[in-house]
């Protein structure tokens, strides 16, 4: 039966696996096979080249070890965990605020949405000025009269993390507002109706309904968020270029410079490993919601 | 009556002052997000004098556009004095064929996960959506092993085939996430009339794409143009991104800071997303939010 | 030689069986519809004629050959769809000719074509128009066009008239009747609705979990239908079922209430083995009336007094629900008989189209 087919239909019925063929192999190689390399480099002693002589879990102790990559993890944390929660709570009150029939509200979203078009570079560059202590904002205020105004976060290597957050909130916030608004416009509005003639009021409809239906918004806010803390690499370079010293090394500056400029790749390896580790560790329990979702409905 | 028209007068007076106070707080929030790029284009106007001995929110007393003239055509970056023109140039080069090709994989990807799957596509999917989360510190070192040996490290073709390897996840997403919203019987009655993969791609499904490749345009455009990671380990002198002429201009110490050149330089770089971002962003963040919200 | 052969066709999603051995010949010119509740299996049935979906088992035959594997585009079948699922970029002109082009018709011989179609729908106007132009009965006029264009051996109607409102739907039902009795097509026609099955079809395939219970006329499934299923589904309203004992060949008693009520019935062999079992009653409420003086004297009838629970008058007859040993009854009146609530009445049986079911197997007696 199938050999009397002819070839054309056989072509024919095989075209989608063909077309998709390129990008499967693309994806197994440099994302799943990429990420096995990395794993096996991460073993072996390579520094400038790679080398196969295998040293088990050296680089790794080496890595904790590191004074640098400990600063720059608990870097990652400060300015993750408050990244994604003022992120959140700013783009949910500023969702809140344009959901209530505001005139101008397409030109008022297209303010807070700008930073997004923007790269992290330019991003670091205009925040490194206005943060900057002698030209920028404490400048400025010390200029009305304030003249004991002090705002040296970016030279206080205590506080550079959290020069970090406000460009970084700058930037992201404004998606996040998109995202829950699309959110709220999006809640089926006869319920809020059925809410509002039990006699709810309008903070109840929002704390008790409204808000526990955007669960959804908030899990891929939560994601993306992550996603961007941990790969922030660009906003370091160009605000603070991980100084003073390297306070404000975040892990993607120390894998680049690890691997890249100072010759240890098999410890750069190790750190990148470990990155995927904590993206793992969000990106999995979110899939596996995820995937329960779909299957309860 | 009257107490209950005078509870009346009160409430609406409320409402009046939540109203006044909402918008208070909205124009705050906009001026807040308008900040930067006031200051910026305010002090590019400036020379370095009135910078150094003014006050950085105060208007440009003789605006001039010398320090956007000096970005873009005789700035130090790095090694060379040649403005960012040059590297507005490389980006473009880079940017243009990165951005067509991962388009239209995305949307041939796309195309097959929704409207013809077989047994192991879904699973390939879920495979692929894995790739836009992967932190790319995890890939940079084979991947620069892997241009070294097929010969195109440090080349813009090697850059361009970094962002679409990368871009692709993405690009499928979007398109699979809009083509399975499409009505599955266009396809079957296509098939009956007697059209093949192709014919129903170019002549159905491609027709309604529009909207989608905007959508996928802007944000790939956005996306390579802003990039920095791939652009500093993989381009060489030769081919560097604006991002990263950006960075050397604004850290080259060589002959004291400039800040107005350091921000006129900023704004070229930024110009050409804002700019997609303002004439076509109504339909990116239609698009975007609506696909992040159901599918990611 | 059968326009369309479906031998034993069977077809499972992993363990769900959802087609379970379907046979069904079709002659040359025949309305065949295809009924069902949703889940029956119907719509899997026509995705399998269309070559849409694949059969796990059997075979599918149009004229004589063996389609069974063959893809859509090589069956010479046409479909209609639910959504009409009209290329929304390209005009009706576009719409109804993309099949000949993609055929490799010449396009003068195209032109004569979609004019013809589009003469014969009455859509000559529209041709230049998209489809989002459209109102729903000019697309599902587009869709029909599109199917006829390519004059092809079969056609597959789903549900085309669901997404259309009432009124709509019963001029474009004429229509599509109108259509087959000028043009001799051959046409196979899913739908959920009976009255269009009824109206439209030739012979009428009843189907339930992927089984088909009986293939018949519109007729034949209304007076004799094969089960308790079938009896029930067609018919609005709805066939009453009684409990009932066969007391001999021409006689039922139902008990209930304290009393046995006895009504006659036509002599049928095939009733014999029930004497003295239960059996399941089955009468449509047209055959329950008000007592009508020149049918009183008829072999099969018998006038009962019951009481009358609720009425609703639907213009041409009044609805009346009774009880009958615990069980509500509808009945069909002239609206001229009148009724109260809850006041004992007198109706008349007309058992000469009553039927009996098995009340464990539930088939027809």
């Amino acid at each position: 039966m199938a050999n009397k087919r002819p070839f054309t239909d056989i072509l024919a019925e095989s075209m989608p696996k063909l077309v998709l063929a390129p990008s499967f192999l693309i994806v197994m190689v440099c994302v799943y096979g990429y990420i096995l390399w990395t794993i096996a480099l991460s073993f072996t002693k390579s520094r400038m080249l790679p080398q196969w002589k295998f040293v088990g879990f050296d680089q790794y102790s080496k890595l904790f070890n590191n004074d640098r990559w400990s600063v720059s993890s608990e870097n990652l944390i400060v300015f993750g965990g408050l990244f994604i929660l003022i992120c959140l709570a700013l783009g949910i009150f500023m969702a809140i605020l344009l959901d209530q029939k505001i005139r101008q509200e397409g030109f008022l979203r297209t303010i807070y949405l700008y930073p997004m078009a923007i790269s992290f570079i330019v991003t670091g560059t205009a925040w490194k000025w206005l943060l900057n202590p002698s030209i920028g904002i404490e400048n400025v205020v010390r200029d009305w009269g304030f003249t004991d105004f002090t705002f040296d976060w970016l030279v206080n290597s205590e506080m550079v993390v959290f020069c970090l957050v406000i460009a970084a909130v700058w930037q992201s916030s404004g998606f996040v507002m998109a995202l829950f608004l699309a959110g709220l416009r999006g809640v089926d509005s006869e319920m809020i109706k059925a809410a509002q003639l039990d006699g709810a009021s309008m903070s109840t409809i929002y704390r008790r309904i409204i808000l526990p239906s955007l669960k959804p918004v908030f899990f891929s806010a939560f994601v993306i968020l992550s996603h961007i803390a941990i790969k922030s690499f660009d906003l370091v370079t160009a605000l603070t270029g991980g100084g003073p010293g390297y306070s404000s090394d975040l892990p993607a500056n120390f894998m680049y410079s690890y691997a890249f400029t100072r010759s240890q790749m098999g410890l750069g390896a190790a750190s990148g490993v470990i990155m995927l580790g904590g993206v793992l560790a969000i990106l999995i329990p979110y899939l596996y919601s995820e995937l329960r979702n779909k299957e309860a409905r | 009556m009257s107490s209950h028209s005078l509870n009346n007068q009160q409430r609406s007076f409320v409402q009046k002052l939540l109203r006044v106070a909402l918008y208070t707080i909205l124009i705050f929030m906009a001026a807040v997000y308008l900040l930067p790029l006031f200051v910026m284009v305010l002090n590019s106007l400036k020379d370095m004098e009135e910078i150094r001995s003014g006050n950085l929110l105060a208007l440009p007393q003789d605006p001039s556009f010398a320090a956007w003239a000096k970005a873009w055509g005789s700035a130090c970056t790095g090694s060379t004095c040649e403005g960012i023109a040059p590297f507005f140039a490389n980006s473009f080069k880079i940017v243009i064929p990165a951005v067509i090709i991962s388009t239209l994989l995305g949307a041939l990807n796309g195309y097959v996960l929704s409207m013809w799957r077989f047994r192991g596509s879904e699973l390939f999917f879920g495979l692929l959506l894995f790739g836009c989360f992967i932190p790319f510190q995890v890939i940079l070192i084979p991947m620069a092993m892997t241009l070294g040996w097929l010969g195109l490290a440090s080349s813009a073709s090697g850059l361009i085939l970094v962002h679409v390897i990368y871009g692709i996840a993405f690009t499928t997403l979007f398109f699979r996430n809009y083509y399975i919203a499409l009505p599955r019987e266009l396809i079957s009655a296509a098939k009956i009339d007697g059209a093949g993969f192709f014919l129903i791609f170019w002549r159905i499904v491609l027709p309604l794409s529009p909207p989608i490749i905007v959508v996928t345009v802007i944000w790939q455009f956005t996306q390579v143009w802003n990039d920095f990671l791939f652009g500093v380990v993989f381009s060489g002198v030769d081919n560097l991104p604006i991002t990263v002429a950006l960075n050397n201009l604004v850290n080259t110490s060589f002959g004291g800071k400039e800040y107005n050149v350091d921000m006129a330089a900023a704004l070229l770089a930024a110009l050409p997303t804002i700019l997609v971002y303002i004439f076509a962003g109504k339909y990116f963040v239609r698009g975007l939010s609506a696909g992040a919200v159901k599918g990611a | 030689m059968a326009a369309l052969t479906i031998d034993n066709v069977k077809k499972s999603y992993g363990p769900t069986q959802v087609l379970k051995g379907i046979n069904i010949a079709i002659e040359k010119g025949e309305f065949l519809v295809l009924i069902g509740p949703s889940g029956c299996g119907k719509s899997t049935m026509m995705n399998s004629i269309a070559g849409l979906e694949s059969v796990t088992e059997g075979r599918i035959l149009i004229g004589g050959e063996d389609v069974t594997h063959a893809n859509p585009k090589d069956r010479d079948i046409a479909m209609v769809f639910q959504s009409y699922a009209l290329y929304p970029n390209m005009t009706v002109r576009g719409n109804i000719s993309f099949g000949l082009e993609v055929r490799k018709m010449p396009k003068a011989e195209r032109e004569v074509q979609v004019d013809k179609v589009a003469k014969l729908l009455q859509i000559e106007h529209l041709l230049d128009r998209k489809p989002a132009q459209l109102s729903g009965g000019q697309r599902q006029r587009v869709a029909m066009g599109r199917a006829l264009a390519r004059e092809p051996k079969i056609y597959l109607f789903d549900e085309p008239l669901s997404n259309l409102d009432a009124k709509l739907r019963v001029e474009m039902r004429a229509e599509i009747k109108k259509l087959h009795q000028r043009l001799g097509t051959t046409i196979v026609y899913v739908t959920h609705d009976q009255i269009e099955a009824m109206t439209l079809a030739d012979r009428i395939a009843v189907m339930k979990d992927g089984v088909l219970l009986q293939l018949a006329t519109p007729q034949q499934i209304y007076d004799t239908p094969a089960n308790i299923f079938v009896a029930g589904f067609m018919g609005s309203p709805a066939m009453n079922f009684i409990e009932a004992t066969l007391v001999n060949e021409s006689c039922v008693s139902i008990q209930g209430d304290g009393q046995i009520l006895e009504l006659p019935l036509l002599k049928n062999e095939s009733n014999q083995p029930y004497i003295g079992k239960k059996v399941i009653l089955g009468i449509r409420p047209e055959m329950i009336t008000e007592p009508l003086s020149h049918k009183q004297d008829e072999e099969c009838v018998k006038v009962v007094t019951l009481k009358a629970m609720l009425t609703e008058a639907m213009g041409a007859d009044t609805m009346v629900l009774t009880t009958l040993a615990d069980k509500e009854i509808s009945c069909r009146i002239n609206p001229s008989y009148k009724v109260s609530i809850g006041e004992q009445c007198e109706f008349m049986f007309d058992m000469s189209k009553a039927v009996l079911f098995d009340p464990e197997s539930e088939n027809l007696i």
